[in-house]
This record gives structure tokens, C-alpha cells and sequence, in this order.
């Protein structure tokens, strides 16, 4: 009896294949998903590198050569200390990816997790957690961002130990945009977790004596894994485009360069006919936030076609 | 039905009650003593002490959480820095965002609207696909782009219509701003909308029985996909008053939302409390309408 099941879910997922290996070749064989799947790894390589290889250029003035327009010695010009705008930018790309990994890092566990548990456990745990992310969720967009950077500004934690955390600087900002950003996908898996709890192999390993939190970190959490990682996908363009709003507003990181702060430095210097460093910033925004989105669209399609309107 | 009015009720007063919570920790307790940005340094302590003592926070904490509901409720914080009431504020500066935001509401879903009913209905062709394409680019280009550029466009036009609101048609450029900025994510998402609901079994017998396609789209269609596009557009109310933040700060509108940037910047905590405590106010009671208006239209949300 047990092969014969065996054999009927065989055949039915298509030769044993997984949701894994089935959305690995689906979307192997998508040129647009694997080319920006490429411009990603590219800008998590200049992220990892430009710190390491470019580490003396925030000192390298040069007041011979102040806003110079792009040339063959500096591709993208010069900026009003007369620094490399390039190097700039890929310096930038590293602030930005550091944030938006680390908030999203943050943000998708918390959110599966506490989703996962409000839909096992329901009762007044799952009132609590909803009223919570309600709560949160109840203040709009921008402004519970702002908000946060606003009660962060100035403090550190844990002052003079080794583990000291400015939360004014790129720290606050990843935590900021990482408790502020769990809401979405603890819905999802809330939603998914309640589907989920009710099924046959749940119910069979309550039945043999499995605790209730193994059955979750087992059978539960597995199962709505999927929606963890379109969700990191997801949320990574949205922590990038916050992280450029936030620091050209100035809120956010100010002690290295930024893509918002680029910017917010150069709103002022199109009317003086200087595009190099605010087209820069622009441009590297816009292609990784096209990168992720397309692909983020992509991996969806692949691992939970039911998710797309959601 | 009653039963379910009453839940949702009940629902929407936890949820203000936990962001007056939530704006109590967040300014009072994380952000802590602001009083070194209003009291003069060469005051010392005893200076800070007198400021602190004018404004209640050298009361015990629950008494100060006591005063922060009741300011938050009848909104009657008032301004550090200017001593202004809020409720003077915002009946000052909301005509502002008001004439930034309802026009770009209203033009915004208009256009997105009629693109996205006219991308939809050339669906599959290259229309469709050069469509999908300029909104995907339209969305993943940073807000601020659109705003810098505009402004430049505008700058080798007419200079002085490119800041300020010297002259009542200044708030064009914003207002052209704000729809173009939002054209792409809102095509893209009706679009989605629409196109789910065209493939259903009534649109085939739409056009079996012969009505044209213009008739089945805006006719048919369209009533079926009002449910996602007026939650999409409920979404949207907090922010009219509130106005767009960052258009404001940038245009040097004088509306609430750059209100709120700068009071961020002068570190103004009543102002902050009262605008995001409006902001979510404004947005539980859409909400909760909007809750109320799907349980009358469609029973299938009231019994659940």
C-alpha cells in the first residue's frame, strides 16, 4: 500500500520532481529572469568589493578637478570635492544592498514566523499578532518609516560594550526598515498557515504524538517556506527604494554614500547643467530595481502562480 | 449583520488604540528628552528642567500617557517650536495638499483607468506588450527622478513656475508629477485586474449573445473588477490630506506633508504625534467603510 502511494504522487509531481527544482528550471530556461538574476549577482559582487578596493575614497580630493563633467580619465565625472562620481555610485551600491539585505533578512523570518504561529495556534494568540500588525500597518507607508528614523535619531544601544549599534546611522535604518516591513509576509503565511494546519499530514503527525511546535518548525514552516522567499524578493526593491527616499530626505544613512544622498545633492545642479552625478545615482536605481522586480515577478510565477493578484 | 458590525467596530478601536500606543513609544519613550533642541544651552539643566515642567514631561508616566490620549483624541497638541494649536495647523495648511492631491487622485485613476481598460482589450498584441513594458520601466524609476526632471523641464520654460506657489498654476507641475510617477505600478495592477476578469465564463456569453467589446469591458468588466480598484483607491485617502510628503518638501508646498519633513528635522514631537495620528485615524475609518460597504454588497464577506 505504501508503494502504491508512493507511485501516485510519484506521477503526480512529474517524475519526484520538486517545487524547488521545478522553479530552478523554469526559470533557467527564462532568458529575461536568468539576465537579471546576472545584474543582480553583479551588484552584490560591486557591493561585497567596492568597500574593500575603493577604501580611501571618501578622502580623495581633488580640488584641481571639482565638478568635472564625465572624460576618459573619470567615466562619470567628478563631484563638488572633485572625487570619482563612479566610484561614488559603486560605493553607494554597497550601502544600499548592505541595508536592504540586512532589513529584509530581518524582516521575512519575523514575518513568517510570526505569521506561521498566529495561524497555528489561533485563539488570542492570533488576535494579538493580527492586532498588531494591524496597528502597524495602520500608519501609512512613509510616514511609519519616517517615524521610526525620528525616535532612532541619536541613540545607541548598548553603548561601549563591543556590540555598540548606532540606530542614527546604517544600523537604525536596517532595523527601522526591517520591524516596519514584516507585516505583508506574516499575512501571507497567516493566511497560507490556517490552509495548512488543517490537512491530512498535520493532522497524522498530531495523531502519532508530535509536540505542536514540531509540527510547526516540521510540516508547517516548510510548506509556506516558498512564500518566504518571494517575499524576500519582493521586499528587497522596496527596502532599496526606501533606503533612496530616507537619505535624500536625510533620514537616512549619513556617514557614506548613498544614492538618495547623491541625489539630494545634486537636485540643485541640473539647473547649472551638471546631470553626471544625479543621472548616476538615477540609473543605478532604477536597473536594480528593475532587476529585482522582474525577476521577483518571475520567481513567483514559478514557485506560487496563485499569488500573483495578492 | 449587525453582529458584524459591531466586530469590525470593535476592531477599529483596538487598532486606534494601539497606534496612540505605538506613537507613545515610538516619541515619548524611544526618542526620549528633545528639550536640548528648545531650551538655550547656557540654561543648563535648570532651564531644561522649567521647559520640561511647561510641557507635562516631568510627570510619572502613566499620567503622560493619560495627557497623550487625550491630545491625541481632541487633537489638541500644540506646536513646540511656534506654539501653534494643530487643529489651526491643519485647518491652515490642508487646503494645500488638498489641491496637490485630489486633483492627482482623480487624474491618476482616470488615466490609469482608461490605459489600462485599452492595454487590456489589445491583450496579447504588441500594444499590450510595448504597454506592459513602459509601465514596468514607469515603476521601477525612482520617485525623486521624475520629480528632479520635471522640475528641470520646467525650469527651462518658466523659471517661476518651477518652485513655490508665487502663482495659483504653480501647482500644475506637482500635480503632473504626482500622476505621471504613479501611471506605471497602477496600470500595471489594473491591468492584472481586468485581465483575470476577462477570461471569466460571463464575458464569453457577453459575447456570444453578440454585445460589442466596448459594451462587455466598461460594462461588464469593469463592475466586476470594482471591488480590488476601490480598496486600491481607499488606500490612497490618508494621503490626501496628509498630501504627497515628499512633493511638498521638494516644491516647497506649504501642506501638511512638508509640514511633517520639517517638523521631523526640528524635532517638533506634538506635530509628529498628531499628523501620524491623524494619518491613521483617517485611514482605520476608510477602511472600516469600505469594510462595511463590501459586507452590504456582497454577502459572502459578512458571513465570514
Amino acid at each position: 500500500m505504501t508503494t502504491a502511494a508512493t507511485n501516485d504522487i510519484a506521477i503526480e509531481t512529474r517524475a519526484g520532481r520538486s517545487l524547488w527544482s521545478d522553479a530552478v528550471r523554469k526559470l533557467r530556461r527564462d532568458p529575461v529572469a536568468v539576465a537579471c538574476f546576472i545584474l543582480i549577482c553583479l551588484y552584490a559582487a560591486i557591493a561585497i568589493g567596492s568597500p574593500w578596493v575603493l577604501s580611501d575614497w571618501s578622502q580623495s580630493f581633488n580640488y584641481d578637478n571639482l565638478n568635472q563633467a564625465p572624460s576618459g580619465e573619470y567615466i562619470l565625472g567628478t563631484d563638488t570635492f572633485g572625487r570619482s562620481v563612479f566610484q561614488k555610485t559603486l560605493l553607494a551600491a554597497s550601502t544600499s544592498m548592505t541595508v536592504a539585505f540586512t532589513a529584509t533578512i530581518i524582516a521575512v523570518p519575523l514575518g513568517m514566523l510570526l505569521g506561521a504561529i498566529a495561524g497555528y495556534y489561533g485563539g488570542w494568540v492570533d488576535d494579538f499578532i493580527v492586532w498588531l500588525f494591524t496597528t502597524l500597518a495602520s500608519i501609512p507607508g512613509i510616514i511609519r518609516l519616517i517615524a521610526i528614523k525620528f525616535a532612532f535619531e541619536g541613540k545607541i544601544l548598548f553603548e561601549g560594550t563591543s556590540f555598540e549599534l548606532n540606530l542614527g546611522g546604517m544600523a537604525g535604518l536596517c532595523i527601522a526598515l526591517g520591524v516596519m516591513n514584516w507585516v505583508g509576509t506574516c499575512r501571507l503565511v497567516r493566511a497560507e498557515t490556517m490552509k495548512i494546519r488543517q490537512l491530512d499530514y498535520c493532522l497524522a503527525a498530531r495523531s502519532i504524538g508530535t509536540g505542536r511546535f514540531i509540527t510547526l518548525l516540521r510540516h508547517v514552516l516548510p510548506n509556506v517556506a516558498h512564500i518566504g522567499i518571494i517575499n524576500f524578493s519582493l521586499g528587497f526593491h522596496g527596502a532599496i527604494s526606501a533606503e533612496v527616499i530616507l537619505s535624500y530626505l536625510g533620514l537616512g544613512v549619513k556617514d557614506a554614500p548613498s544614492w538618495g544622498r547623491m541625489i539630494a545633492s545634486a537636485k540643485m545642479d541640473m539647473v547649472v547643467g551638471r546631470w553626471w552625478e544625479l543621472t548616476a545615482a538615477v540609473g543605478a536605481t532604477f536597473i536594480i530595481i528593475l532587476a529585482w522586480n522582474i525577476f521577483g515577478d518571475r520567481l513567483r510565477d514559478a514557485l506560487d502562480p496563485k499569488l500573483r493578484n495578492s | 449583520m449587525l453582529r458584524f458590525v459591531i466586530r469590525r467596530l470593535i476592531h477599529s478601536v483596538l487598532t486606534v488604540l494601539g497606534v496612540m500606543l505605538l506613537t507613545f513609544l515610538l516619541f515619548r519613550v524611544v526618542a526620549g528628552d528633545v528639550s536640548t533642541d528648545y531650551v538655550n544651552p547656557r540654561l543648563g539643566q535648570a532651564g531644561r528642567d522649567v521647559w520640561k515642567h511647561k510641557h507635562g514631561l516631568d510627570r510619572p508616566w502613566y499620567v503622560q500617557f493619560r495627557d497623550h490620549l487625550v491630545t491625541s483624541v481632541t487633537f489638541q497638541g500644540e506646536s513646540y517650536q511656534t506654539k501653534e494649536k494643530l487643529t489651526t495647523i491643519i485647518r491652515k495648511r490642508a487646503g494645500y495638499s488638498l489641491a496637490l492631491t485630489v486633483p492627482a487622485l482623480v487624474l491618476g485613476w482616470i488615466s490609469a483607468m482608461v490605459i489600462s481598460c485599452f492595454v487590456a482589450y489589445y491583450r496579447d498584441t504588441w500594444i499590450d506588450r510595448i504597454g506592459v513594458f513602459l509601465s514596468v520601466l514607469g515603476m521601477c524609476m525612482p520617485f525623486l527622478a521624475y520629480m528632479i526632471i520635471g522640475q528641470w523641464l520646467m525650469f527651462k520654460i518658466s523659471p517661476v513656475a518651477a518652485w513655490g506657489l508665487r502663482y495659483r498654476a504653480n501647482i500644475y507641475l506637482p500635480i503632473g508629477i504626482g500622476v505621471i510617477a504613479g501611471l506605471g505600478a497602477s496600470v500595471r495592477f489594473y491591468r492584472t485586474i481586468i485581465l483575470d476578469q476577462v477570461n471569466q465564463d460571463y464575458v464569453r456569453t457577453a459575447r456570444a449573445k453578440g454585445a460589442p467589446l466596448t459594451t462587455i469591458l466598461f460594462k461588464h468588466v469593469i463592475r466586476n473588477c470594482m471591488l480590488p480598484i476601490l480598496t486600491n483607491l481607499v488606500m490612497a485617502i490618508p494621503f490626501l490630506i496628509m498630501g504627497s510628503l515628499i512633493l511638498e518638501n521638494f516644491f516647497g508646498i506649504p501642506g501638511l506633508g512638508g509640514l511633517l519633513i520639517d517638523s521631523i528635522t526640528r524635532r517638533d514631537v506634538p506635530i509628529i504625534t498628531g499628523l501620524t495620528y491623524l494619518t491613521s485615524l483617517i485611514y482605520v475609518i476608510s477602511l472600516l467603510i469600505t469594510d462595511l460597504l463590501y459586507g452590504v454588497f456582497d454577502p459572502r464577506i459578512r458571513l465570514n
